[in-house]
């Protein structure tokens, strides 16, 4: 047998363990495949962040309500592959788009009071919430970290605006004047209550207000 | 479920010796048929006219996705070559914020565009949810050298169901983001290559590479390098080794609040052949409709071998749409 042969079938029995280890992986999937719901659920707080960390990086930002539920379902799932995501960052980023996709009762009580001066809410509790569900698109700064998103620390920028309507915006959803896409309503959290996003507003005054 | 999105695109191309023309509409449709969270199969077809106006159909990549568990997904069938960023991820005209790929990493030039054969890729998590490490691993056919007279004319890594060399390639690529927004990626592969009408002509083929690819606010920065390189044989018409790499750098800026964008890229390729080498710079201003559609101006200074194509400046105005 000539060397030629034998670095032949030792390249042929690496493939060999390739093609095996490959099915043994396919095989213990599919045994665990049973426990499938026993994977953790997607969290839309933590999606936020890997949506606004992870797709920026290849191209620009696609509007969360673009696309149906069912159609995100398949487009993250490619995705998955095309950015190099774990199956955990899919389902997180999935929970946010179709969080984002769907209509949020107008739950805010709008009032004349200032939210700074409601002691129902906490700036400590806002820093909670800005960090879990704004902190992606917003940056740690405030000045915005995807191009479009508004700078906070701006003397005339949105946050001149009155609570009434940064309230109703962050309720509803809005998009800023040539910004490329529109913030979710909730800023893609259906969770959100009324005290957490008034609790946010306060935290947005006191950190980035001028 | 059935899920179809794509891209498309339309060219207008003029250069310093040739003809101004509508150079090129082009056509990808990709189609996502899904099994639960267990399988996913990804057809994507290149539907294009050439200078004859006849129709060129292609199928770009085909795969059956298993998504084996959170870290794993093994590919079969023909799988976008996942040696660096541009060839798997940037090329999309959507995507791409210039009319045309980087020298040296179009068709039979020095990154490979695809293969048939298995690919396993997934990633894993660094300690937290914003740092990780993905990876692809592949066994493939691997690339045809198309030989002419005593050359290597080019080599076709397109994706063949032959493997007349009788060896399989091995390679993968790694990405590391050890922190938000920024990849660094590190490539290679080995294994062996032989003509198309030579089958006992086999020779060595290595490929290694790296990408590095950032966004900060409105800034994107890219750059890559590939080298694909082929060993000696002395069974074949043509004998000499040969090599094809190439590299570039890429800059753009998005002035907001506008839909306005500036690209400036500059890019070197090296092969076999001296008329094919170019050295590039590339400006383009772009104007975003929306986050997936766009046009393009660029124009391209080239230098190349005197009186050869490659040589030419040339001006491209694209229109392109990602669905």
């Amino acid at each position: 047998m000539n060397n030629t042969l034998l670095t032949r079938l030792n390249i042929r029995r690496f493939m060999m363990t390739g093609i095996v280890t490959a099915i043994t992986f396919s095989g213990a999937f599919i045994a665990a495949n049973a426990g499938e719901s026993e994977k953790s659920a997607g969290d839309i707080s933590r999606g936020t962040i890997s949506w606004g960390q992870n797709c920026a990086r290849c191209h620009e930002m696609r509007d969360p309500a673009e696309f149906r539920d069912d159609q995100w379902r398949s487009i993250v799932a490619h995705m998955r592959l095309r950015a190099g995501l774990t199956g955990q960052q899919q389902r997180d980023i999935l929970a946010f788009l179709q969080s984002a996709n769907n209509p949020v009762p107008k739950m805010v009580n709008v009032s004349s009071t200032k939210v700074a001066e409601n002691n129902s809410v906490s700036a400590q509790s806002g820093k909670a919430v800005y960090d879990k569900t704004c902190i992606a698109c917003h940056g740690t700064d405030g000045k915005g970290a995807l191009p479009g998103v508004p700078d906070f620390t701006k003397s005339d920028g949105r946050l001149s605006k009155a609570d009434e309507m940064l309230l109703q915006n962050i309720t509803d959803g809005f998009q800023s004047p040539g910004s490329p896409m529109a913030m979710p309503a909730k800023g893609g959290n259906v969770n959100l209550t009324d005290g957490d996003i008034k609790a946010v507003l306060v935290y947005l005054r006191q950190s980035f207000g001028q | 479920m059935v899920h179809l999105a794509g891209y498309g695109d339309a060219t207008y191309s003029d250069s310093q010796n040739g003809n101004g023309a509508f150079s090129a509409i082009r056509y990808n449709p990709i189609f996502h048929y899904q099994y639960k969270d267990l399988l996913l199969m990804e057809v994507e077809f290149e539907t294009q006219i050439d200078e004859a106006g006849a129709t060129d159909f292609a199928l770009e990549y085909g795969t059956l996705d298993v998504f084996l568990n959170d870290y794993m997904t093994l590919l079969a069938g023909k799988f976008l070559s996942p040696l660096g960023q541009f060839r798997q991820n940037g090329h999309p005209s959507w995507i791409n914020k210039l009319p045309t790929a980087p020298v040296g990493f179009g068709h039979g030039q020095a990154a490979p565009n695809a293969d048939i054969g298995l690919e396993l890729r997934g990633a894993f998590p660094l300690g937290d949810n914003a740092r990780f490490v993905n990876y692809a691993v592949y066994t493939a056919n691997g690339p045809v050298l198309e030989i002419d007279g005593d050359e290597i004319e080019e080599i076709h890594t397109g994706g063949v169901t032959s493997n007349d060399d009788d060896e399989l390639v091995f390679g993968g690529r790694m990405g590391f983001l050890p922190i938000p927004m920024l990849e660094l990626g590190i490539s290679g592969a080995t294994g062996k290559v032989a003509g198309m009408l030579e089958p006992d002509a086999t020779r060595d083929y290595d490929v290694y590479g790296f990408d590095f690819n950032y966004k900060w606010h409105n800034v994107r920065l890219l750059s890559e390098y590939i080298k694909q390189k082929v060993g000696a044989s002395s069974n074949s018409a043509a004998p000499d080794s040969a090599s094809w790499d190439a590299w570039y750098a890429q800059a753009s800026y998005r002035f907001m609040p506008t839909k306005w964008e500036g690209v400036l890229r500059y890019g070197d390729y090296d092969s076999p052949h001296s008329s094919a080498d170019q050295k590039q710079w590339a400006l383009g201003v772009n104007y975003l409709f929306s986050a997936n559609a766009m046009a393009k101006f660029a124009y391209n200074f080239n230098d190349g071998l005197d009186g050869a194509a490659s040589d030419d400046n040339t001006f491209q105005a694209q229109l392109s749409y990602g669905f």
